[in-house]
């Protein structure tokens, strides 16, 4: 009998004791006649997207599902796992390993990440025999932030060597632009999702956001289409996105935004008359409006003009960048849209 | 939330290979060894009892010894060739290593010399146990936690922690106060893109969390820490309570953050609610910003509905993030954070 099956992962768990099992290659229609759960299939078709979606899953998972030709033409293909890849090589874990494992499954905040991990983690316990976890990361909760559904797209895409496009926003403009490009590298920095990758338009390595990605990422049909370099300069690269990283000269009123000025670096650049670190500049170079009076001029460092805009806007009058000129402009931007909050009541 | 079968599936393959290979095993024990309860356990196993080869004869099915099954132990029949552990999936082998990457290079493991050698002795192990497409598809993936706040206050925290040692911190508050405090600390915390120490604070006399770069200066004193305090600051719910605090130049301290009730127990009635509504473009918020309510809108954009516990962390959201928002409400929330923005304004030479 090949009766129905309550489940997704039971009629899968068939398949794969089955494949495991017979020592021929088995055709679609041996098993869509002998597995349970395939018997139900309504119609050819029915079945085949069934199957083809079924034999995904298990490929994903690890389950070494091969395709045999039988030198005959389509219904003489058959399937097999092959049994040399299937099983885990021999792992020896201690149980403050099996802990560090434990630690990295709860790491991440994205489901796909997380799941994937998860599952990698269950198949190694399965393989030792260990019965005991130290936790010695003990007193350590690590996250990261979820990186959304264009995480496996580009993972599958790098791995198989797939040229992506997909609609990107601007972070300048937030216009919407079809970009095309080469992904080596996803990357997640300080709460921030990237792809790395050559623009195939632009004719340069550049970063994306993943959360700027407007819509799906379409994968081109051909594999193996480009070589990643096998070194990528990350920070070098994220540097690109939304900015150079630099220096700022910031004029900050006395004992306010400590925070940002624990990051001050050495302010002889600052002008004539600094003493050092967050002293009081007297009508240092202010840009002609005289921001600095009573004020304290800093140089401070950063790496994400974005990042480091939101942080100083957040200051409101305490804090008035002074230079760079990008800098100044993306506070001045999040200020305006501020002051026209209230504007827009009602 | 419903278990995928994906997850499902790996686990009762690697049921029948643990079994196989480590003999009879108590519910409780497989329960602990792969994370679940002992029920669901138990509805493995009455789903192994169904499979096998086709034909789902007597003969071709799992099978579990029922009678030690009645008694809680768990003893393996058959495994109808189920013996093996399955090897990682290359997806799984890239976010396995680099989750345990991101954890070695992370300051606080990296800080510490056993907790860093057995991250290390992990990831050598693993790097034998998965197929070379795996071990060069993990480069794909590259996640750094946060590496802020300076060395030498990492430092101090770490040697206090481990020593038990009261620590003096210099802080600076989400509302940009700075002051001086005494603090039992209990253990750092690295969440994405910040790192926090969570403690017992004198000050505020309750456990509360620190944002590593918003501590100035800290230095170990003399005095061991009051141990029942350490305990009350290790039980703080650090995801629940951080969720909300990256990106945000909110630390969880005492003029605090918005904050759904379970963060803030017994504080969260009486407190402003305000409705924000941002553009699509700034979905990361809704991840972020810990909401007591998230509304989304057929064009992307989402309402976000808020408790607001201190005002100042308000005013900075709004500051920060105004390009994204559509509209406020009420709007007079909006007020502080406008007329902050036109004082800077006219600071910029701009009406």
């Amino acid at each position: 009998m090949t009766g129905a099956v309550e489940s997704r992962e039971e009629r899968l768990l068939d398949l794969v004791i089955a494949l495991n099992a017979s020592r021929r290659p088995m055709t679609r229609a041996h098993i869509r006649r002998t597995v349970a759960g395939y018997g139900d299939a309504p119609s050819d078709e029915a079945f085949a997207k069934l199957f083809e979606r079924d034999k995904q899953v298990l490929r994903d998972l690890g389950v070494p599902l091969v395709t045999v030709g039988t030198g005959g033409y389509g219904d003489d293909i058959g399937y097999r796992i092959d049994a040399d890849a299937y099983a885990l090589p021999p792992i020896r874990l201690s149980p403050g390993e099996m802990g560090v494992l434990s630690v990295a499954a709860r790491l991440w905040s994205d489901t796909v990440l997380g799941g994937d991990t998860a599952r990698a983690v269950t198949k190694l316990r399965s393989a030792t025999r260990v019965n005991s976890f130290d936790d010695m990361l003990a007193g350590l909760s690590p996250r990261i932030s979820a990186a959304g559904p264009t995480y496996q797209p580009l993972l599958d895409a790098i791995t198989q060597r797939r040229r992506v496009s997909f609609n990107y926003r601007a972070a300048s403009t937030g216009e919407v632009a079809r970009r095309r490009i080469e992904p080596w590298r996803i990357v997640a920095r300080r709460g921030g999702w990237y792809a790395i990758g050559y623009d195939c338009d632009r004719g340069q390595p550049r970063a994306f956001r993943l959360s700027r990605i407007d819509g799906e990422v379409d994968l081109d049909a051909a594999r193996n289409s480009y070589q990643p370099p096998s070194h990528v300069d990350v920070d070098a690269a994220l540097a690109l996105d939304g900015g150079q990283e630099g220096q700022a000269q910031l004029a900050i009123m006395p004992e306010r935004a400590s925070a940002v000025r624990a990051r001050a670096v050495d302010t002889d650049a600052a002008g004539d008359g600094v003493a050092g670190s967050g002293d009081a500049v007297e009508g240092g170079d202010t840009g002609g409006n005289g921001v600095a009076d009573g004020r304290d001029v800093v140089i401070v460092p950063f790496t994400s003009l974005t990042v480091f805009a939101d942080e100083l806007a957040a200051y409101g009058p305490a804090v008035i960048v002074m230079s760079p000129d990008d800098l100044r402009q993306a506070v001045i931007d999040r200020l305006t849209a501020a002051a026209a909050l209230e504007v827009t009541r009602g | 939330m419903a278990e995928l079968s994906e997850d499902r599936l790996i686990r009762l393959i690697s049921l029948v290979a643990y079994l196989d290979a480590a003999g009879p095993s108590t519910l409780d024990t497989l329960a602990h060894r792969f994370d679940v309860t002992p029920g669901q356990i138990r509805a493995d196993i009455d789903l192994l009892w169904c499979t096998g080869l086709p034909g789902y004869g007597f003969d071709d099915l799992i099978d579990f010894d029922a009678w030690a099954i009645d008694a809680g132990l768990v003893k393996l029949t058959d495994a109808q060739g189920l013996t093996r552990p399955l090897r990682l999936g290359t997806r799984e082998a890239v976010a396995l290593l680099a989750a345990l990457r991101a954890l070695a290079a992370s300051p606080a493991v990296a800080a510490d010399p056993d907790r860093a050698e057995v991250t290390r002795s992990a990831l050598k192990a693993l790097a034998h146990a998965i197929d070379q497409a795996a071990g060069d598809a993990a480069q794909a993936l590259d996640v750094a936690l946060a590496n802020d706040g300076n060395a030498q206050v990492l430092t101090a925290l770490t040697a206090a922690v481990a020593g038990r040692q009261r620590l003096q911190l210099r802080y600076v508050n989400a509302a940009d106060q700075v002051s001086e405090r005494n603090v039992d600390p209990a253990r750092i915390v690295t969440h994405d893109g910040a790192t926090y120490l969570a403690a017992w604070c004198y000050r505020a006399a309750e456990p509360r969390f620190f944002r590593l770069d918003r501590i100035l200066d800290a230095q170990v004193t003399a005095t061991p820490a009051d141990r029942n305090r350490v305990a009350e600051a290790e039980n703080l719910d650090t995801v629940e309570a951080l969720a909300g605090l990256q990106n945000s130049s909110a630390g969880n301290d005492d003029t605090g953050s918005a904050s759904p009730d379970s963060t803030s127990p017994g504080s969260g009635d009486g407190l402003p609610v305000v409705t924000i509504t941002f553009a699509g473009t700034a979905r990361w918020i809704a991840e972020t910003v810990p909401a007591v309510a998230v509304h989304d809108r057929p064009d992307g954009a989402f309402a976000l509905t808020l408790r607001v516990v201190e005002a100042a962390w308000l005013r900075s959201l709004l500051l920060a993030q105004a390009p994204h928002i559509i509209a406020v409400e009420p709007p007079d929330a909006a007020r502080p954070a406008s007329d902050a923005a036109q004082e800077a304004l006219a600071l910029y030479g701009i009406e």
